[in-house]
This record gives structure tokens, C-alpha cells and sequence, in this order.
């Protein structure tokens, strides 16, 4: 059996664990006064807030139970906030105001002057906005334009279609892809002026980077960067996270660049590496964004999503990496859409995580938090009548937070058909701040949405889905075999066929498309975002000038990189120094020759 | 009857979108339609030469991730370039291209370009209306490629106008005595066209001259549409060196097309230094080389999953074959299916070559082992027999 199998064993395990809990609270007369107890304690320590409008409410919400069977089945079951199995959330508060100033507004209703309220840390902004265009200086300046009013700076970077291939700009035919959709990095340089003005080295910086073929690369490039600007010393200190999800890129996304099995080899060597020397560093973003993109149903997402996690936590374990190194460094990525599983798909993924990764692979607390990143669905937004987008993305939204994400992106209404304006970055940051900040939903209280009746019946029917799909994937030999079967392929594309179909016969409403349209099907009049043809060709003549500063030493490199990579030996050091004097393209061309080249699956 | 319409459609470079396409292909080859499908993450270059060897009537491209316009405009001005300007250029992008993109790229020499909301329907009556009619009469080519591209077409319209074309006399020949030509045969699913992908991959390595041709064949559908897409996962043979023609089989059984037998006489003296035939994949009776007298080799590509041992004696190919490989030899099964294999060809008593390979793993020395014997061996004696006769 695989790990997988076996995860699927530990889940059904728990569950009856929990059931057997409730019947010994309810018969075992001492437990259950125990966990009464227990209850009383936990309700007693809950501090009150108090909203603007004076309105008294508890911190914490619980249920309001006091029979020793459904305590049992809640605080085994559920777990509270940053408790264990998670699934309220990874943290005991989030989203809420700092205690400091609810006290102080306890105690005399209003705030009083600056001098009382003592100066506390402010906790992280959860807001997370994607943004990649143009060159390195043009994402620089967008990232400054981005953070300008937040207290932490955290910076998600979109890569063009060259730079994810992981070929330079000056190969043939990508001039005009150069900058599109992301931004355009093919050296050290490059990397240096992308985050130009930010202190890489301090907590209150973090960048993630959405890239996975070529992902040792750019990490490579990343930490030369860093270390051209701050010195050596800055390694261990550096936060961020780089996407590196193979697995989906094959079930989902087709931006894989070497054959699966090296792609996973280069991904190791990086994360052995980053998890050893950079303990800040998320060295892989378990991603089932572009599977729920690209068609999946939302249970699917969340079963690959957790498989796909659980295949990398067994080969890094295989490595020898420990558990309790790797695990805290793992994150997730999920989508998030309208259809009803999402109202509690990334809490009963949190669930199902923590107890894989302490049953069945011995991982402690902090190895068994599955730490989410959300964001708003794109495939739910239209271009027809594009301002409802605002209205679909408040309420994935809305879900997003219920399920307690750590951090959320939330998409731009004229994303159908452009790379994202100022304007409706604006809004769509706006939007989260209206909710997290402006409305009382999510900063008085904790819980103040889980457990409804409802929730509860999704949960159990997604727990259950999930759990089949799990078994399905093992009967397949796991993961890795179902991948190159192409099982998960076939499956999304099958459920994005049935997507589509369901659009086309009304069975799926979408607003102003197939109910409620006023007949335009016209893309509207909006300012589009186009890399202009001098700036492609800036990024060319500073990538020609570079290799050519560079000829007669990148090739030494390169032959150094190609024997490490036959040896067989961790090959990330030996990226480290290509990248000082190598480009992307020359790279990963280089690696290919090696390995291979990745072979589509059609 | 008219030839069916053959277009070619492809996902630009860095460009992983490939749902939309892959729905519209099956709607076009449900619609009579061939489709040679080169897949996503294409180069302009790829897109061109696959055009020019395919001799399709238009280029369909899918673009979803920028530079369209720039992207749509290098593949026309190539195909102008190349003299090659009676194959057109078609597509679209969903929202990504806006009505001025579409203007500027019209103007660039583009077709047609589909905006989100076309109708299936739509994209299929606009290739039969605007590609269904016979062609114009060419000037002549501009490469040898180009002309030998024109000779295949011709022989394939004759037969599906159903006047059985003479042998082509005549015509220029610059056939090599030294070319090869080696068939590949087996069942569907076994990896025939990934090994040939790696065998042509050794070729080029070899020497930096020798040029290699591929005459690969799909099953047409019911409505007489094919998708031709051999081409999607042959990363190593889009190359200048290789000439690759996508075919159709058009109705005919046996895992080949009427038209094959004049179009590999055609490839086998035009210069190559190989020819590679691939059949579709083939039930057990098949022997789709059989009185062929242009094939130097035959080449089964076994998987090793065929079910009881049984079976094996009813797979004729096996008395043929010269080379029988067992791909996918990393599978529990293969060691199984080698021995079994081995005492079949046995009983044969003639030196037919077993060989184990992992096609998809990169330098496989299985494969290795199998180039050497296609690469250097003789012509071969089931050939000099076939050709006595």
C-alpha cells in the first residue's frame, strides 16, 4: 500500500477514534466530567470584544453545548481555532482586530489617546495580490504602487510565457510574448531590478513566485539576487514562496519543461536545500488553482491537491529530509468558486492533511498545518457584462475567509480578457479590505461563520468524496503512476467538458451569459495592458549583452552544472553558480540535454 | 469523391492552453475534417515546416496567452517566406484577442479570427466554405521539401478521387542506394510513435547530414475526419532534417492508407538516408508489410500487456517482424512478456531480434541497443526475399 492508502486508512481511523470519544464521554463517567471541564475552562477564558456600536461578543464562538458527547465530538472532531485536527483553522485567531485595542476599548468604550494604547505589532495583512508585466522595472514599480499603504509587503510575482517555458527572450518566435501575462526574467540582473527597493532580508518581506517548470532556476536566480544585494548573510533570512508543483503542471496546467521523474529530482535537490539553509523559505506551493482552473470539479481539486502533497511529502521523506523539517515548509493553494463544496472544501482539506501528516507520516504540530493560500476562481469570471465579476469574486470571497485561508488573492473584474488594470486591482484589493476591515463579519469574533448545519453536511459529503478519489489513485498504483496514466488528466478534462456542456443546456446558470443577457456580446471597451515593442526589445539586448559578458566562463559553468546533474549528487549548489553567469534559456537547454525534455501528454 | 480538407492546428510558444483547441478538433474531425495536431508550446518554425510537409489547406491556431499579433503575423510571413502562401491562417483566443487585435491581424494576412462565444458549429462551416474547395494550381515550389510535399498530396487526392494513380515515373530522382527503409507495426497504445521519436533523436545525433522521413498513419473516423496527432508528442522529430507526413487511412483496413504504398515509393527515392513507416496500431492478423517490396525492415512494437500466452501464437507479425521489441520493459509484466516472446520467435528459426526498451525514458539504452540494429544492420533478408519474388 502507498502512503496514499495508507492516509485514506488513518482518516477512517480518526473518524471512528472521534465516535468512540462521544460514547466514552456519554459512559465513561469521569471523561465526560473531565471534558465538561475541560469546556467550562476553555469557554472562561474567552475575552469579549466590543463592536463599534457597542455591541459586547465573545472572541471565540463556540457551540453551545454542554453534554459530554458533543464536546467530545466538537474539540476531537473539529478541533478549536489552531488546534489539531484544524479544522476551524491552522491558527488560534485570524483576521481579527489586535486584543490590545479591544481591551482598552473595553474598559472605557472609546479608544482612548495614543498614549494608552500601547503600541502593538500589527498583525499581517492576509491580502496577497498577484501582479507580474512588462520587465523587471515595470513589476517593480507595480509592486511599490501595490504596497504603498500595506504595514508588511508581500509580493506575488507573475512570470510571461517565456521565462515559465523557461527559454530566453531571445529564442524564436517568443519577441512578442516577451512581458505578456507576467513579467520577462531571464538573468541575475533581471531578478536584481525586479524587487529593487524592498528589504528581501526583513520580516516584514515575503515574495512568492508563480512558476514550477523551471523553479530551481529561479530560485537560483533569486537567492544570487539577494545575496548581489545584501550580501551572503541574507540567505538564511530570505521569506517567500515558489510555486514548484510538478505534479499539477502535468495533470493540469502543461508548463513542464523536463521529463516528470528529473523534474521531481531538481525539485528535491532544491527543496533539501532551502529547507536546510533558508528555514523561512516555502519551497513548494501545492497547487490546485489551475486544476480547479482548467476544469476540475472542486472535489477533484481538493483530492489532487492533498494526493499530489502527500506523493511529495513521501519522496522528500525518501530523501532523507525529516519530516519536521520539510513539513512546516509545505503550503497550499487552493481556488475558490461558487459551487456549494466551497463552502468548506479548504477546511476539510486542512483536516485531512493534519491527520496524514501525523498518523501516517509522524510529522509534529507545525508539519501538519496545511497553510493556504486562496484565490477568487478566474474561470467563474465572463467577459460579457464584465462588472459582474466584482459581485462573483465578493462572494468567493466571502467563502474564502469562512474557510479560514491564511492569505487570499482576489481577481480583477476585467481579467476575461486582459492582463489586470490599476483600476480593478484597486477594487478587487478593496474588496477584501471591505470585508476583512470595513464589515464586522471577520474581525470581532472567531468561528463566527463555521458549524452551521449546512457546513456540516458539506463537509461530510466532501470528506467522502475525497476519500474515494484517494482510492481510486491508489488502486492505480498512486500518484505518480495515476499521473502518467494520465488518470487525473482525463478526469479534469472529462469535468471540464461536463462544465461546459452544463453552460450550454442552462443546467449551470451564468449570469449575462445564459440567463439574464442583454444580447452584446462585445468585449468591452477597456485599457489593455500591452508590453510595448521597444521594451521586448530592451529585454533582448540586455540578454544579448549579458551572454556575451558572460561567454567564455558560462560555458565552464554549464559543464560543471551537466557533471553534477549525472552524478547524480544534490544539484542545487551547482545551480547557484550558474546562474551567476548563465541564463534561463542556456539553463535549462543544457539540463535538457541531460535529461531530457518533457514529453506532452495528449 | 474530393479529398477530405486537411488543416493543421497547433498552441503557440509558451503557451499551455490546449482545452479549447482540443475541444475543436474533435468537432472538426467529427466533421469530415484532418487534423494534424502539433499540440501546445509550438515555435513558429515548427508550426511552418509541419504546414509545408503536411501540405495542409490552413493553419488553425488557439492562442490564449499574448502576443498574438506579433505570434499570427511571423507565421504568415513565413509561410510567405518559405513560398508557401497558399496555406492560410485561422484562429482565436477567447477573450485575449479584442476586436482592434483582429483588425491589425487581418490586415496582417490572417483569415479569420473567432471571438469567445463562436459557435462550434461556426468554426466548422467556415473551414468547409472558406478551405473545402479544390486548390488553386501552385507555382512551383520553392524547396525540394515543398515539392515533395505537393507529390504526396497528388497521389493522396487521386486515390480519394478513386482513379488509382500510375506509378510516378519519370520524375526527378535523387535516391541514395544506400537508403533505408524501415517499417513500424504493433498494436495501439505500445509506444510506436515515442520510439520512433527517440530513434529519430539518435539519428540526428549521428552526423549532422543525414535527413530522415516519417510516414505516419492515424484511422480515419466515421465522417471521414482524422486527427493526425503524432506529431503533438514528437518533441525531437519537428526538425529540418526530418520530413514528417501525417496520413489518414481513409476507410482502408490494415493500418494503412490506399495512397501509402505510391507516397513511400515517392519518399524512398527522394534523398533520404531513412524512411520510417509507422502503421496505426494494428489488430493480430495484420501484416501491413507484407508484399510491400519497398520495406528493408520490419520493426513489431509489443506491450507487454497482450493478455495469455495464448495469444501471442495468433499474432502474425510475429513470423514477420525482423526486430520484435517489448517497449514499456519497465513494467512488472515485461520480463514475463520477454520470455514468452523469445520462445515464440523461436519456433521460427529465423534470426529475428528481441530487444527491451523504456521509450519514454531519456537515453534508454534499450533504445540504444534497437538503433544499432536498424542503423548499421543490411538490408535484410525477409526484404532480399520479398524483393525476389
Amino acid at each position: 500500500m502507498s502512503k496514499l492508502g495508507q492516509v485514506v486508512e488513518s482518516v477512517e481511523k480518526y473518524n471512528q477514534f472521534v465516535v468512540d470519544q462521544v460514547k466514552r464521554a456519554r459512559t465513561d463517567e469521569k471523561f465526560g466530567r473531565d471534558l465538561l471541564g475541560r469546556w467550562n475552562d476553555i469557554k472562561a477564558k474567552i475575552p469579549t470584544t466590543r463592536a463599534p456600536t457597542g455591541l459586547s461578543l465573545p472572541r471565540l464562538a463556540l457551540p453551545e453545548i454542554d453534554e459530554p458527547g458533543e464536546i467530545a465530538r466538537f474539540l476531537f472532531g473539529e478541533g478549536l481555532p489552531g488546534e489539531f485536527p484544524y479544522l476551524n483553522g491552522a491558527y488560534r485567531e485570524m483576521y481579527l482586530e489586535p486584543i490590545r485595542e479591544v481591551e482598552s476599548l473595553e474598559k472605557n468604550g472609546h479608544a482612548k489617546d495614543g498614549k494608552s494604547a500601547k503600541k502593538i505589532a500589527p498583525a499581517e495583512e492576509p491580502t496577497r495580490l498577484f501582479s507580474g508585466l512588462m520587465l523587471a522595472e515595470d513589476t517593480n514599480e507595480r509592486f511599490h504602487f501595490l504596497t504603498a499603504h500595506q504595514r508588511t509587503h508581500r509580493l506575488s510575482t507573475a512570470f510571461d510565457g517565456p521565462t515559465l517555458y523557461g527559454i530566453d527572450s531571445d529564442a524564436d518566435g517568443v519577441f512578442g510574448k516577451i512581458g505578456e501575462g507576467g513579467v520577462a526574467i531571464d538573468t541575475v540582473e533581471d531578478m536584481v531590478r525586479l524587487y529593487d527597493g524592498f528589504d528581501l532580508g526583513s520580516s516584514n518581506f515575503s515574495a512568492s513566485m508563480t512558476i514550477s517548470g523551471p523553479a530551481p532556476i529561479i530560485m537560483a536566480m533569486y537567492i544570487a539576487a539577494a545575496k548581489r544585494r545584501f550580501g551572503p548573510s541574507v540567505v538564511p533570512k530570505l521569506r517567500g514562496t515558489i510555486q514548484a508543483d510538478i505534479f499539477k503542471e502535468v495533470q493540469a496546467q502543461n508548463e513542464t519543461i523536463f521529463p516528470i521523474e528529473p523534474s521531481l529530482r531538481f525539485l528535491t535537490d532544491m527543496v533539501e536545500f532551502t529547507t536546510r539553509e533558508m528555514p523561512r523559505w516555502y519551497p513548494i506551493s501545492i497547487s490546485g488553482y489551475h486544476i480547479g482552473e482548467a476544469g476540475s470539479t472542486p472535489v477533484q481539486q481538493a483530492a489532487y491537491t492533498l494526493s499530489n502533497g502527500f506523493a511529495y511529502a513521501e519522496m522528500f521523506a525518501a530523501r532523507g529530509i525529516p519530516v519536521d523539517q520539510f513539513g512546516p515548509r509545505l503550503s497550499f493553494f487552493l481556488d475558490c468558486g461558487l459551487d456549494v463544496e466551497y463552502i468548506a472544501l479548504a477546511r476539510v482539506s486542512r483536516r485531512i492533511w493534519a491527520i496524514g501528516m501525523r498518523d501516517v507520516f509522524a510529522a509534529g504540530p507545525k508539519a501538519q498545518l496545511y497553510k493556504l493560500h486562496t484565490q477568487t476562481s478566474g474561470r467563474s469570471l465572463i467577459a460579457a457584462e464584465f462588472k459582474n465579476n466584482l459581485t462573483r469574486t465578493a462572494a468567493e470571497l466571502m467563502l474564502a475567509y469562512m474557510n479560514a485561508t491564511n492569505s487570499c488573492h482576489s481577481n480583477s473584474a476585467d481579467e476575461p480578457f486582459t492582463t489586470p488594470s490599476e483600476e480593478w486591482i484597486r477594487l478587487a484589493a478593496h474588496g477584501q479590505a471591505i470585508l476583512l476591515e470595513e464589515s464586522g463579519i471577520f474581525k470581532h469574533t472567531m468561528n463566527m461563520l463555521s458549524g452551521s448545519p449546512g457546513m456540516k453536511a458539506v463537509e461530510r459529503a466532501v470528506e467522502a468524496a475525497i476519500l474515494d478519489e484517494f482510492r481510486e489513485i491508489e488502486r492505480l498504483g498512486g500518484v505518480l503512476a495515476a499521473v502518467e496514466e494520465r488518470y487525473q488528466r482525463s478526469q479534469i478534462q472529462n469535468a471540464a467538458h461536463k462544465y461546459e456542456q452544463q453552460i450550454y443546456d442552462g443546467t449551470r446558470s451564468i449570469i449575462a451569459l445564459n440567463k439574464y443577457r442583454n444580447g452584446s456580446d462585445d468585449v468591452p471597451e477597456v485599457k489593455l495592458a500591452r508590453t510595448p515593442r521597444k521594451k521586448q526589445q530592451l529585454q533582448v539586448d540586455r540578454l544579448a549583452k549579458f551572454k556575451k559578458k558572460n561567454a567564455e566562463k558560462s560555458k565552464r559553468a554549464l559543464d560543471k552544472l551537466a557533471a553534477v546533474v549525472e552524478s547524480g549528487k544534490n544539484c542545487f549548489p551547482a545551480l547557484l553558480d550558474a546562474v551567476e553567469l548563465c541564463s534561463l534559456g542556456q539553463i535549462t537547454g543544457r539540463l535538457q540535454e541531460v535529461v531530457g525534455r518533457f514529453r506532452p501528454m495528449v | 469523391m474530393a479529398a477530405p480538407i486537411r488543416i493543421l492546428t497547433a498552441v503557440p510558444i509558451c503557451d499551455g492552453h490546449d482545452s479549447a483547441i482540443n475541444t475543436i478538433n474533435l468537432e472538426f474531425i467529427r466533421h469530415g475534417i484532418e487534423v494534424v495536431y502539433l499540440g501546445y508550446h509550438r515555435p513558429v518554425g515548427d508550426i511552418v515546416r509541419a504546414a509545408i510537409q503536411e501540405d495542409v489547406r490552413a493553419i488553425g491556431i488557439s492562442s490564449y496567452n499574448g502576443g498574438h499579433i506579433e505570434f499570427f503575423a511571423e507565421v504568415v510571413d513565413l509561410l510567405r517566406k518559405k513560398g508557401a502562401d497558399d496555406i492560410k491562417v485561422f484562429g482565436g483566443g477567447g477573450g485575449t484577442i479584442t476586436h482592434d487585435d483582429a483588425k491589425m491581424m487581418r490586415r496582417k494576412g490572417v483569415d479569420e479570427i473567432f471571438f469567445a462565444g463562436t459557435s462550434l458549429e461556426g468554426m466548422v462551416k467556415f473551414v468547409h466554405q472558406r478551405y473545402g474547395k479544390p486548390r488553386a494550381k501552385r507555382p512551383k515550389a520553392k524547396s525540394a521539401d515543398q515539392e515533395l510535399a505537393h507529390q504526396l498530396t497528388e497521389v493522396e487526392d487521386s486515390y480519394a478521387a478513386e482513379k488509382k494513380r500510375s506509378p510516378l515515373n519519370g520524375q526527378r530522382s535523387t535516391s541514395k542506394s544506400e537508403v533505408r527503409v524501415i517499417g513500424f507495426t504493433g498494436p495501439g497504445g505500445a509506444g510506436k510513435t515515442t520510439l520512433i521519436d527517440e530513434l529519430v533523436l539518435r539519428f540526428l545525433n549521428k552526423d549532422r547530414q543525414s535527413r530522415v522521413a516519417i510516414l505516419s498513419h492515424d484511422p480515419s473516423v466515421i465522417g471521414e475526419g482524422a486527427l493526425l496527432g503524432d506529431r503533438a508528442t514528437m518533441i525531437n522529430s519537428q526538425n529540418d532534417r526530418v520530413f514528417m507526413r501525417s496520413m489518414a487511412t481513409r476507410g482502408q483496413a490494415g493500418g494503412l492508407s490506399p495512397a501509402t504504398h505510391d507516397c513511400l515509393a515517392l519518399l524512398a527515392r527522394s534523398g533520404f538516408d531513412y524512411v520510417i513507416i509507422e502503421t496505426v496500431g494494428t489488430g493480430q492478423e495484420a501484416m501491413p508489410f507484407q508484399n510491400n517490396g519497398i520495406v528493408d525492415q520490419t520493426v513489431l512494437v509489443m506491450n507487454p500487456d497482450y493478455g495469455s500466452r495464448l495469444q501471442l501464437q495468433k499474432i502474425v507479425m510475429l513470423d514477420l517482424a525482423d526486430i520484435v521489441v517489448v517497449n514499456k520493459s519497465d513494467l512488472q509484466r515485461a520480463k514475463t512478456a520477454h520470455t514468452e516472446i523469445e520462445q515464440r520467435l523461436e519456433q521460427n528459426r529465423r534470426s529475428q531480434r528481441l530487444v527491451d526498451t523504456v521509450a519514454k525514458r531519456h537515453r534508454d539504452p534499450g533504445v540504444d541497443r534497437l538503433f544499432d540494429l536498424i542503423s548499421t544492420s543490411g538490408k535484410s533478408k525477409v526484404a532480399k526475399e520479398r524483393r525476389k519474388k
